[in-house]
Formats: C-alpha cells, structure tokens, sequence
C-alpha cells in the first residue's frame, strides 16, 4: 500500500494534513484529515463571569470572531433567562449581517473564484485573487476589497471593534445608533446589494456559462447524498441570527427542529481515534460511520445545508436566486458539493439585502438597548449561524453568574465527517489506477475541501493558511518515492 | 498613521493562546514605552486580507509573528523576508489568502504598498493551550526576546 501525505506545514511541528492511502493498485484505500486539538479552553472561562465570555471567545477565532460573539450574547442572555430588546437584537442582527457580508465576500473572490475565473487546473502561481483580478479587471478587484472593508467599518461602528468585539452584554448591547450612522449604513448597504447582485452575475457568467464548469460541479466526484441543517425563522426561511435548528433528509424532508436549548436531544458527537476534532451526527439516526444515504446519521451545516433546510429566504432577490439555483439544479434538496459556493453567493444577496431592511427600520435607532436582569443566572444556550455552519455555546453558571462549564460546537465541527468523506470521494474520483497526480489533481481534491469554507481556528487552530500542499508517495516500507510541492 | 510613523511594528498572534501572541505582547509593550517616533504599533490576529489594509499607506512594516520549527531554540529570533512569510503561523489565512499574494494584490490595485518589509519570527513552544502566560521558556527569556528587538528596531531609520 502506498501513502500520500497531504501536508501544508511539512516544516512545523503539529497541525493539520490530509493523508491518502493508496492501494498496491494505485486506487485510493482510504483518506484522513486530520487537525490538531486546542486545550483548555474550558479551564480558561471556569471561574470568569459570564458576561466576560463573549470578549473572549472573539479570540478563539481571527476568522469569525463576530459568529462567537454572538452566540455567546444569547448564551449569556440564556443564562440570565433575559430576552434584549427589539433595537438591541435589530442592532445585533445588523452586525452579523455586515460580518457575513464581508466573509462571503472574502470566500468568493479569494478562495472560490481562483478555481472557476482562472480555473482549477491553472497554474497554481495565476490561480489566486490576482489572477481573479487579471481577467475579470482592476476596477472589479478594487470594489472587492472596497466592499468588504465597508462590511468591516460597519462592525467597527456598532461592535466597537472589528475583530475583538465587545457589542453583547446580558439582556442587550452597549451602545445604540444615531441617525446620521444610520443613514450612513443605509448608503453602505445599497453598495452591498449592489455588489452582490454583480458577484452572483459574475457567478453565472463565468461559472454557469462554461459547460466544462458547470460539468464539474454536476458531474464531478463532489456529491455527497447526506442531511441537512441550518438555522430557520417561524416561516422556515433561513436566518443566521436567531430561530429554530431545522435538519431535513436526504430528501427535503423535516427530520427534526429545535430551539437552542434542545440541542443535546438531537445531535450527538462521535469520537474517532484519529482525530481530535469531534464527528457531530443527527441523534435520531444514530452514529452510521463516514456513509452517504437516508439511514446515515451525517448531515451538512454549511450554506447549502441552510438552503436545503429551508422552506426560501426572507428577502425577494435571494429568493428569487434561492429558486433560480434549485430549478437549475434539478430541485430540493441539492447535493452537489461544490454548488456551496452558489448557496454562498444567496446569502450574501440575502445578507446585503437584510443589511438594507435593517438599517432602514425605524427601531434601529431606538434607545432601549438592553432589559433589565431580574433573573438568577444559571444555565443557557445561544445558537447562530457561523458563515461556516451551526455555532452553539452552551454555559452555565453559580447563581452569581461566575462559569462553572463551557461547551461550543463551532461550525465546522459540524462538518467533520462530511469534509473527510467528500476529500475521500473526490481523491477516489480523481485518482485511478495509473493516474499521474499532478498538481492540478490536488487542488481538484482541495476544492472539495475547501468548498465547505472550513475554518479550524475554533475547530481546533488555524491551519497556517491556503493549504500549502506537498504531496508525498510512499512505498509500503515508508521509502518517499515522488514529493509534489505547492505552495 | 502620523505624517512622522512611517514605519507600522504589527505583532500578529492570539494573547490568550500560551506563546502565541508574543508578537501582539510585544508591540503592547513596545507601545508603552516608545516615545513618539516614526514607528507605529498595532496588533492583529490573522494574515491574508484583514492585514492588507493595515499596512497600506507605511513606507515600511515589521511584522513580529511566532513561528515553530523542528528542533528550534525556544525564543531564537528569525529575520525573514516576504519569501519566506509561509514560515510564521499568522501571515497566512486558511479563510483567504497568503501575505505574498496580499502583498501582491495591494500592488496590483495600486494601493500604497511598503517598499521594505521584515518579519521578527519568534520560535515559540506552547500554541495550542489556552493560557495568559506564556510557557516557562518563553516566559524566562522575554526579557532579552524584547531587548533584541528594540535594538533591531534601533538600527531603523
């Protein structure tokens, strides 16, 4: 048996890798992916008082800080049994728009479009945002980062910080909005729905508009039959901020819904020997292993899985893209891996879109920022949608409200199986007997990971970057017989 | 940024992660002491796009990151080069892009890119604990860790 290790910081000590199994026939046996486990998380917040947690758990992550300080504010509010008021949730809601803005559009135009603009077998030195920007022009690379760094001030403004946010406090947020910030963001969010409808016609122009693309979405080793989850409103209409958990089957149909409290009587985490990182599972269904199907107790929380799980969007251009895409894809639910990128560009329609509403509601501007605390605090729960999936932080407290346990199922934990099975399923496509494992075969295998935005800073820590691959064959005495590298 | 800090010291790292935000640790430090000079000091926790627009504008940026080799001295300070930024844990971002191409896309939209750049990586021990202190090495030779880099930062003009 042969062995590829897929290794993106071969000099450093620990981290993550990929690793293929190769049979003696050169087919691939089996894939791993692994990542290495932060520690004592929980010994850091026992103790703290918990309204000090959700400043804190914008450090577990540099990517999504904004998703954690939001689950840990309604986790805090869970705790004191405390509900914010309208403008206090409509304020919290507009951050974590803006923070979704910027994060999609980061994942589009830096990690999605490298493969389909400049294509996924390029060379690896023009297939990145610069080689985006090459064909699609200067103009265009410079309303990106423009977009994004408007989604960033808007965060800055209401959050006191972009990164190390300090917004949620029990029962509401710290500060409010005047009228002339509003009528600020209103502006800045008619240029996101803007450029969000540019980016999903971009989307179809370049992708959809090339048969060899849109054959590699359909017709690739990038499906994956499994379930659904994602956060949803009273109507069934996705919704990051707040709402009920909905996992539907391979099918579309409603397997379970729950309110964020509930969460421990529907979903149940899987240990492997190999790997650190925990392998999340529909508790109805059961622990089944790393297998497709009705029966298999696997599910996806990314923005299809949202889209799966949901009856439509809430605002009119994302639902009218929420039917495009599902009348082009043959209906619900879809299972193509990499028509992620397409459900990410909806709910950065829907984001821009909801941004908008918001901004424009009157109780934006309101003045009651937060309800009063009456309650003993004890145990709580806080759900959102992370950019990268289902994000739940669960605490509890003395009745002083200092942590006694901390438990976080961050977005990517989510996705653990299904990101280890659809690397296996496009290493098994892409790699047959004979096969010459190029360069461009990787980045086809990483393109099902990378599909899934994963993020292991909070899932464990941050890989150091775009995988930095170097693919390794090995005999079966261990003797290295061909390194590729990619850098 | 002052007409007079023309050069950005950004210590890139997580301050709750044992060692690794020694880079943000040692700006703050830094910044507590320097008098008002050409130097500017921030802190990040990520690479890729979040830092591009951190440091447009600077004539130059100095980047303190940690870094972890194989068999490394704990608290041995590495002078790098952009060529080498794939070495540090934090100037990359798995959720983006690498500094290289940050750097690479700041130029090609023309924006105002440092013409010199350095990067202080620091060989740490500790970077999956959750911690304030850092681990005893670490915390034994910050002292002289910080001591070198003010000198290096003396030999800036």
């Amino acid at each position: 048996m042969k062995r590829i290790t897929i290794d993106p910081i071969t000099r450093l000590e620990g981290h993550g890798k990929i690793e293929i199994f190769l049979k003696d026939d050169g087919g691939v046996e089996n894939v791993y992916f692994q990542v290495p486990e932060l520690r004592g998380f929980e010994q850091f917040c026992v103790g703290r008082p918990v309204e000090e947690l959700s400043q804190i758990v914008t450090k577990i992550c540099g990517v999504c800080p904004g998703c954690h300080h939001m689950a840990s504010g309604k986790a805090a509010d869970a705790v004191y049994g405390v509900e914010p008021p309208p403008t206090a949730k409509k304020l919290r809601e507009l951050f974590y728009m803006a923070h979704f803005v910027h994060s999609h559009i980061a994942h589009f135009y830096a990690l999605a479009a490298p493969d389909f603009v400049v294509g996924p077998t390029a060379d690896p030195a023009l297939r990145n945002i610069i080689g985006v920007i090459e064909k699609v022009g200067v103009p265009i690379g410079t309303e990106v980062i423009k977009q994004r760094r408007i989604a960033q001030e808007i965060q800055a403004l209401l959050g006191g910080h972009q990164t190390h946010v300090v917004m949620n406090i029990p029962g509401g947020v710290r500060k409010g909005l005047t009228s002339d910030e509003r009528d600020d963001i209103v502006k800045k969010a008619e240029g996101f729905v803007e450029f969000s409808k540019f980016s999903m016609n971009l989307f179809k122009d370049v992708v959809l508009g090339n048969q060899t693309y849109l054959d590699i979405i359909l017709n690739g080793p990038y499906a994956l039959k499994i379930h659904s989850m994602g956060l949803v409103d009273a109507n069934n209409h996705v919704n990051f901020y707040d709402g009920k958990v909905r996992v539907v089957d391979t099918e579309g149909n409603e397997i379970c819904k729950y309110g964020p409290n509930e969460y421990l009587n529907f979903i149940a985490e899987h240990v492997e020997p190999w790997s650190y990182l925990k392998f999340p599972y529909i508790k109805a269904k059961g622990w089944t292993g790393f297998v497709e199907g009705q029966d298999s107790g696997v599910y996806h929380a990314t923005p299809l899985g949202r889209l799966n799980a949901a009856d439509g969007m809430a605002t009119p251009i994302a639902q009218e893209e929420y039917e495009i895409m599902y009348k082009t894809l043959g209906g619900k639910p879809v299972h193509n891996t990499l028509a992620m990128h397409w459900a990410r560009l909806i709910e950065l329609i829907y984001s821009a879109e909801r941004s908008l509403e918001l901004a424009r509601d009157p109780d934006i501007t309101g003045k009651e920022l937060r309800a009063p605390l009456d309650n003993v605090p004890s145990e709580g729960v806080g759900i959102v949608e992370a950019q990268r999936g289902t994000l739940t932080h669960h605490y509890w407290t003395d009745e002083k409200g200092i942590v006694t346990k901390v438990n976080i199922i961050v977005g990517t934990t989510n996705n653990n199986a299904p990101i280890c099975m659809s690397i296996k399923k496009a290493a098994e496509g892409l790699i047959k007997k004979d096969t010459e494992v190029t360069e461009g075969i990787l980045n086809m295998i990483e393109m099902a990971f990378r599909a899934y935005d994963p993020c292991f800073s909070c899932a464990t820590h941050s890989l150091p970057g775009q995988m930095r691959m170097e693919l390794v064959l090995k005999d079966t005495k261990g003797k290295t017989i061909r390194t590729i590298k990619r850098s | 940024m002052s007409l007079t800090q023309r050069v950005l010291v950004l210590g890139i790292g997580n301050d709750i992660l044992t060692d690794d935000g020694i880079g943000p640790r040692i700006v703050q430090q830094l910044e507590k002491e320097t008098l008002p000079s050409l130097f500017a000091f921030q802190t990040a926790t990520v690479g890729g796009l979040e830092i591009l627009e951190m440091i447009n504008g600077y004539q130059g940026v100095i980047f303190i990151d940690a870094i972890k080799t194989r068999g490394g001295v704990p608290g041995t300070i590495y002078h790098l080069t952009p060529e080498n930024f794939d070495e540090t844990l934090h100037l990359t971002n798995l959720h983006d892009i690498n500094f290289l191409n940050a750097l690479k896309l700041g130029k090609t939209l023309q924006m105002n890119m440092p013409d010199k750049i350095t990067i202080l990586a620091i060989e740490i021990v500790e970077d999956l604990e959750f911690s304030v202190d850092f681990s005893p090495p670490i915390r034994e030779k910050f002292p002289e860790i910080l001591q070198e880099v003010r000198e290096f930062l003396k030999t800036i003009e």
